[in-house]
């Protein structure tokens, strides 16, 4: 259900987790990404809408770098993470990863074991001193990842193994495993049934206490349900960027307007 | 924003249920013109259909409230749709009330026919309907228009329906104090002079659902009169 407390307007007063100016990138001679400024609010949950090829996902994917592993693209402009440029020659994008986590659109376990799927993170990165340190951690993730109780007894059964929906959480207690601050979300839930989409739901609510969450979506529903702000990406513009509840109570561009009321835009 | 949905199932959907307040905003303004006639001419059989016809506008407003319920329930709208689909439900429900008021007018006249008459009144009452009718007409056209000046119009017009009635309560205190007999003749008179005072409220809250629906937010303080137009000085006349 659409909770109106939760989404009222205070994200306004959080402080700004993400800064971006003047964001350009190109593919190739493709322009997917046209002059974007948008402040993303910490322990916020800031939904990115628009029809397919507006940029949203492109742009989603500058801000941990993941566009870094396309040899086309060229990204331009400043993205700042708590005030450091993300861009900067001195960032690792390994470590920005870590601190910037990523949840896709098809669940992709690793071929491991539960309890590997979620140690790999911390592992990598020097999270645990011992073995008890990890057992801690591994747990910490999977009740974050609202899977714990579905999986502790059998932490060493194959990822693979889990429903649609459990793969997917295992993925988000996989994504906060390394301690994040932000969590970005290409449409989490496309792959997952109603009940299993309500709980990643649930879940992305609870997250917002510690991080900031930014998620793709092409459930209008669904960015009207858990997320507090509301971004509508066309033809590679940020055409608008408000409080969710304004975007889809009385939105002031006419293109957002026609988008999220099922119109031709 | 003139554009079709997509899907156009959703696009009739939403046609359907504003002809259907059209509808019901045409057999209202009909219930006031036909209430207030039969107050002027003490027309005993007119006032009779009045209170009939009343029951038609209910069931309307009952199918309303049905298909903006299923409209919501199925499509799921937003922002300028869904202002459409609360402002159908609630200017519905005005129109209920203001055709309740016609059908107590018609009501009161069949008591008035056995009374001795007021000198002017069931005159001055039949303009004072007349003009809450043509205000409530151009309310409805705003809302088809889309015509949130002639919504702020209207707004302001209500002023004037706020003073016909004080004029009226006046006239009645006097006629009343000038002799008991016209106690119960004037008693129902104000009444009636009341209630078109609240369908002009009515008829205001509907021109502020035109506002809401177009501006996407409710007129402000300034341009909506206060509610109640109380003159303090008529408490000094009794």
């Amino acid at each position: 259900m659409y909770d109106a407390t939760q989404a009222a307007p205070q994200a306004g007063q959080k402080e700004t987790k993400i800064s971006a100016k003047g964001v350009q990138v190109h593919y190739g001679d493709t322009h997917a990404i046209k002059d974007v400024d948008v402040e993303i609010a910490a322990r916020t949950v800031t939904a990115f809408i628009g029809p397919s090829g507006c940029g949203k996902s492109t742009f989603l994917r500058c801000l941990n770098r993941m566009n870094d592993t396309i040899d086309t693209c060229r990204v331009e402009g400043n993205i700042l993470l708590d005030g450091e440029d993300i861009y900067d020659k001195r960032v690792d994008p390994v470590q920005l990863r870590a601190k910037v986590g990523m949840v896709f659109q098809k669940p992709n376990p690793f071929p491991k074991s539960i309890y590997d799927n979620v140690a790999y993170g911390p592992r990598i990165h020097g999270l645990a001193r011992n073995k008890a340190d990890l057992d801690e951690i591994v747990e910490k993730a999977l009740r974050r990842g609202a899977i714990w109780d579905e999986v502790k007894d059998r932490l060493d059964a194959p990822g693979t193994g889990l429903s649609g929906g459990q793969q997917q959480r295992l993925c988000i207690a996989r994504a906060v495993a390394t301690q994040p601050e932000v969590l970005l979300m290409d449409e989490p839930c496309s792959a997952l049934d109603p009940i299993a989409t309500a709980q990643v739901e649930e879940l992305i609510n609870e997250l917002r206490a510690r991080f900031s969450v930014v998620i793709v979506t092409h459930s209008m529903q669904q960015a009207a349900r858990v997320s507090q702000k509301t971004a509508f990406f066309h033809l590679g513009h940020l055409v608008e960027y408000d409080d969710t509840a304004t975007i889809f109570t009385n939105p002031s561009d006419e293109r957002t307007e026609s988008y999220i009321t099922g119109r031709i835009g | 924003m003139n554009e079709k949905h997509i899907l156009s199932a959703f696009d009739s959907d939403l046609e359907q249920v504003q002809t259907h307040i059209m509808m019901m905003g045409g057999l209202v303004e009909e219930a006031i013109l036909r209430a207030s006639e039969s107050l002027q001419e003490l027309d005993q059989e007119m006032a009779e259909k009045v209170r009939n016809d009343d029951k038609a506008i209910d069931l309307l407003e009952e199918k309303i409230n049905e298909e903006c319920a299923l409209l919501i329930a199925l499509r799921s709208p937003a922002a300028g749709d869904l202002r459409i689909a609360l402002s159908v439900m609630k200017i519905a429900g005005n129109l209920e009330r203001i055709g309740d008021y016609a059908k107590n007018m018609a009501k009161r006249t069949a008591i008035l026919m056995d009374l001795p008459q007021v000198e002017g009144a069931r005159g001055a009452l039949r303009r004072m309907a007349r003009e809450v009718q043509l205000m409530l007409n151009d309310a409805l056209d705003a809302y088809v228009q889309r015509d949130s000046e002639l919504a702020y119009n209207i707004l302001r017009r209500d002023l004037e329906i706020d003073q016909m009635y004080n004029a009226l309560f006046r006239e009645f205190l006097t006629f009343m104090m000038e002799d008991p007999r016209n106690i119960t003749p004037c008693m129902h008179l104000h009444f009636i002079a009341k209630n078109t005072e609240r369908m002009g409220d009515h008829v205001t809250a509907i021109a502020e659902q035109v506002i809401y629906v177009v501006e996407g937010h409710m007129p402000d303080d300034e341009a909506r009169p206060k509610r109640d137009h109380y003159d303090p000085s008529l408490h000094q006349l009794s």
